[in-house]
């Protein structure tokens, strides 16, 4: 219950902020398939999703549906450590008209903390435009998972998930930052199935004079290993 | 579009059909659900005691309860049986607190075993009947009570890079050990 509260106070708080910017409220369904090719390689196919159901600026403010875009990602990953992981990956976006490709690198450590675990990731990637130039990003994703039933997650636990990340990016001469702010309550079916239910919260275009944005995503995530 | 909605509710129903397995549980419960002779122990044997905090384990076979307090600035793990007799007292220690001669002989393990190592847990494990117990707590009297110490350790060499638990003598010596295998990181990389 004082999860729910919480969430709606974020909620109410954001809304009022974002009311003199622009401001998008939607849905972010996403999917996770990964699986062991050998001992030390992984593979990880994942789907993700945006559907906005309210922008300011395009005013469709009666809630009406808009399919932005859907992300297509295959990842191959490389265990260095039972606590470091090394990753390639590819997207494909798929945005009317508009769609892009995306190479990623990653490195993410794992940090465990008394009862709750901390994922570090570092990533970079570089987007592939038809008529603009190659767009850069520098990203630090934070993401802690503390159990909510005793000290440790067991197979029908709940969890509470909170994350941010910081994204700088640059094209051409132009750069901002992006900033990634969730919360979201996991659970636990087991080690290969995994079900993540939130928000997170967007904001970006920090360095672009008028044109701040906030983002709002109802999301829902499923992990699935094999 | 209903393509992805499509997905969507494919994973949710594979949600909802999902039957839980059995495994090693572990869950936070009240003290009333605790066997009085448990609490009465724990109230006779820590006289200063912090908060405690009341555990539910089950590996699938054996049943146990837990306390956890703070004593003396250590953190205690206090293990019952469901009938509240007191099975082992583990306290969390540093490598400091360690007897230098102990300390040795494990060190010595993990640098003959391992090119890398290091020590993430340590814990100094007292098994016996419940007098005696009371007696390590109350007393500091450890007469009659066997001592072992359960470390948790990265360990990396040419065959082996791992995380494991092992349980070492009163004198150090290595008695088992078996590796921890992480919870799946995909919610955390991805």
């Amino acid at each position: 219950m004082k999860y729910c509260l919480s969430i709606l106070f974020t909620l109410s708080s954001v809304v009022s902020l974002a009311q003199n910017e622009r401001f998008v409220f939607g849905f972010f369904p996403e999917a996770a398939l990964s699986y062991k090719l050998s001992e030390d390689y992984t593979t990880t196919h994942k789907i993700e999703s945006q559907h906005g159901l309210y922008d300011t600026q395009y005013l469709n403010q009666e809630f009406e549906y808009a399919h932005q875009l859907t992300d297509v990602q295959t990842f191959l990953g490389r265990r260095l450590s039972p606590f470091l992981k090394a990753d390639i990956g590819y997207q494909y976006r798929l945005q009317e008209g508009k769609n892009t490709q995306r190479t990623i690198q990653q490195i993410s450590i794992l940090q465990r903390v008394s009862y709750y675990r901390l994922g570090h990731r570092v990533r970079v990637d570089q987007t592939f435009y038809k008529d603009a130039p190659l767009l850069f990003r520098a990203r630090y994703r934070l993401k802690g998972q503390l159990p909510l039933q005793g000290q440790s997650l067991d197979v029908g636990e709940t969890y509470l998930t909170i994350s941010n990340e910081l994204i700088y990016m640059i094209q051409r001469s132009e750069d901002d930052i992006e900033n990634r702010f969730a919360v979201g309550l996991g659970f636990y079916m087991d080690d290969k199935n995994k079900f993540e239910v939130g928000f997170d919260y967007r904001t970006d275009d920090y360095l672009v004079e008028n044109r701040f944005r906030h983002r709002l995503w109802f999301k829902i995530g499923y992990y699935k290993s094999l | 579009m209903r393509c992805v909605f499509t997905l969507v509710f494919i994973f949710c129903a594979v949600l909802v059909g999902f039957s839980q397995e059995k495994n090693e549980v572990e869950r936070r419960i009240k003290s009333d659900e605790v066997h009085d002779n448990a609490k009465e122990w724990l109230k006779e044997t820590y006289k200063k005691r912090g908060k405690t905090k009341w555990y539910y384990q089950t590996d699938g076979n054996k049943e146990v309860f837990e306390a956890k307090l703070k004593h003396n600035k250590q953190l205690h793990s206090i293990e019952f049986s469901l009938d509240g007799q007191v099975q082992n007292i583990e306290i969390l220690i540093g490598e400091d607190e360690l007897d230098p001669k102990v300390l040795e002989s494990i060190l010595k393990f993990l640098d003959t075993t391992y090119t890398k190592s290091s020590i993430s847990k340590l814990q100094i494990q007292y098994t016996g009947d419940e007098d005696d117990l009371e007696d390590v707590i109350d007393e500091q009297e450890f007469e009659d009570v066997i001592v072992k110490y359960e470390m948790e350790f990265y360990g990396k060499n040419d065959k082996d890079d791992e995380l494991w638990e092992a349980l070492f003598d009163e004198h150090g010596e290595l008695i088992q050990k078996r590796i921890i295998n992480l919870k799946a990181t995909d919610n955390l990389d991805y």
